[in-house]
């Protein structure tokens, strides 16, 4: 019910057509590579579009469809069903998962068409050339999607567990932006943690943050994945997935022990 | 036999902002609702009745007290298994069909594969909604949305039917139609509580009211018994003639009773509306 209505909604539609935009016209900015291949160019700026927009829906949407219910009072129908609050919760998680999951599978079969495309026109000039044509891994990006699928996930659940407690819909916009926002920055806290210092209220400040708020920055192995293909080992990757769904379902039930208590 | 619904010593206190003020809705309030009746929730606005419903369907924690659905506790889902529930002004998403709506229902209420259509089409055909029930809910009239929602609260066949201002904004039309149809769930024998301002439709379709006002219950009892006034009488009389009446009224005065007013009978206006357009149903 919630992936319905998500998916009907044109703030989805708006954001997948400029997700989709950023990723098409890579190939027009492609002179601005500042050096690097074009490849890398037209990925990492696929992966932003991926990045920018996909969280941009997960933290308004996840609130939205929350929000939507608590105020138009579909919630009452619902909870007055032998349905429990956390079923509830999860079942709004479960939408917005799959609506994440149809933006990050859209937006990377784009880029995989783009790459692929730009990849036989560079091919045919290497060819021509004598040069080492480059290439790109289509299991790496597929890999790359599914790591994306998981970081949104992981914001879609802190977003439920904020909106859980929070009375509007823009506080829990707001809150979950700037979540996810230090969960980019997240990496700094645990690099001073590597550095000595005298404070333990310091450390443990830094160590609880670090601790508490997900590391968003490690799933940003795109490179890596998709056009170094082989260079991130698989057990790496498992720990990327193991935090993520770690992250998603401490969050998950944050909330639900949070909206136990909440009045309807 | 439990009770459909026992309330006992409930008390609900809303915290009014950071300095701890509390607002009192429900003033140790103690209800026993029995089954197989209609029971009518009365009272002015912020009299705590409809706090009341919301602690008994576990939407809010009261502050204090016990409430029983049916010798379950009220918060439990064994309890909400049994009950069903129209919320007032009920809200629905517009993208479903009415038939849609009731099978998403009949699925969170734990309706089985096998009697789904069944239930579905049996809980439309109540609410008379079978006709409509391929239209998108964004299409009813306010009336139908009352319908679809009482549809969705039955389609689980509960004994017990809660009930939040069914008629509100509902044409008298519309309104006897859902009376009829509440009576057709007490013939079930389900118990159905009714929570409504529409004071002469609560008397036409309750066995048994409870009024409230600030949080506490100020009077309970059979309808016939609360309204009756044991002390005086109504005589219907046809062609009563000027001098009939001085005759009827000295052979009453004979016996010691007195005359206190002669009038006209009347009939409601919802009476008189609902005459003058019969067959114009609600759709």
């Amino acid at each position: 019910m919630t992936f319905l209505e998500a998916v009907r909604q044109k703030f989805f539609a708006f954001l997948i057509v400029l997700g989709a935009a950023m990723v098409l016209s890579s190939v027009a900015f492609r002179f601005l590579d500042f050096g690097h291949g074009e490849l890398k160019f037209i990925a990492d700026f696929g992966f932003g579009g991926m990045f920018l927009f996909g969280s941009i829906l997960a933290v308004v949407m996840t609130a939205q469809l929350f929000f939507a219910e608590m105020d138009n009072r579909t919630a009452l129908t619902l909870l007055a069903k032998p349905l429990s609050r956390a079923e509830f919760l999860i079942g709004k998680f479960f939408g917005v998962w799959m609506i994440l999951g149809l933006f990050v599978i859209i937006l990377s079969a784009l880029l995989g068409l783009v790459l692929w495309g730009r990849a036989q026109e560079l091919s045919l000039l290497a060819e021509q050339s004598g040069r080492v044509a480059p290439d790109f891994s289509f299991r790496g990006l597929g890999i790359f999607a599914v790591l994306q699928w998981l970081r949104l996930s992981v914001v879609a659940a802190i977003v439920l567990a904020i909106a859980a407690a929070a009375r509007t819909f823009l506080f829990a916009v707001i809150l979950g932006a700037l979540t996810v926002v230090a969960g980019q920055l997240q990496w700094i806290a645990q690099d001073v943690l590597l550095k000595p210092t005298e404070s333990m209220l310091y450390k443990s400040i830094l160590w609880l943050t670090s601790r508490i708020l997900p590391n968003l920055q490690q799933f940003n192995i795109g490179d890596a994945l998709v056009l170094d293909s082989g260079t991130v080992a698989v057990t790496s990757i498992g720990w990327v997935v193991l935090s993520g769904l770690l992250y998603t379902t401490a969050y998950l039930l944050l909330g639900a022990l949070v909206f136990r208590r909440r009045e309807i | 036999m439990t009770s459909a619904i026992s309330v006992r010593h409930l008390t609900k206190d809303f915290k009014m902002g950071l300095r701890g003020l509390k607002l009192r809705a429900v003033d140790s309030l103690s209800l026993e609702i029995p089954r197989g009746q209609v029971y009518g929730l009365l009272g002015p606005n912020g009299c705590g009745k409809s706090t009341t419903l919301k602690i008994v369907l576990g939407l809010v924690a009261g502050t204090s007290g016990e409430i029983n659905i049916l010798g379950f506790p009220s918060a439990t889902a064994e309890a909400r298994r049994r009950t069903g529930f129209l919320p007032e002004a009920p809200y629905f998403h517009k993208f479903l069909t009415g038939r849609e709506l009731v099978r998403y229902c009949a699925q969170l209420s734990g309706v089985s594969a096998i009697k789904m259509e069944s239930a579905v089409e049996a809980a439309l055909e109540l609410a008379a909604m079978t006709e409509a029930a391929s239209r998108p809910i964004g299409t009813y009239s306010k009336g139908m949305l009352q319908r679809i929602g009482l549809a969705q609260a039955i389609v689980h066949d509960p004994e017990l039917v809660i009930l939040d201002e069914p008629t509100a904004g509902v044409d008298p039309v519309g309104a006897a139609a859902i009376g009829r149809m509440i009576r057709t769930m007490r013939d079930q024998g389900k118990t159905v509580v009714l929570c409504s301002h529409l004071l002469g439709q609560v008397e036409q379709v309750c066995d048994r009211v409870a009024i409230m006002d600030h949080g506490r219950l100020v009077l309970e009892g059979r309808v016939d018994d609360v309204l009756a006034q044991r002390d005086r009488h109504l005589m219907t009389i046809e062609a009563l003639t000027p001098d009939a009446r001085v005759a009827a009224e000295s052979a009453l005065a004979a016996h010691g009773a007195r005359v206190r007013s002669v009038t006209h009978p009347r009939r409601s206006l919802e009476e008189l509306f609902r005459e003058l357009v019969t067959g114009s149903r609600d759709a």
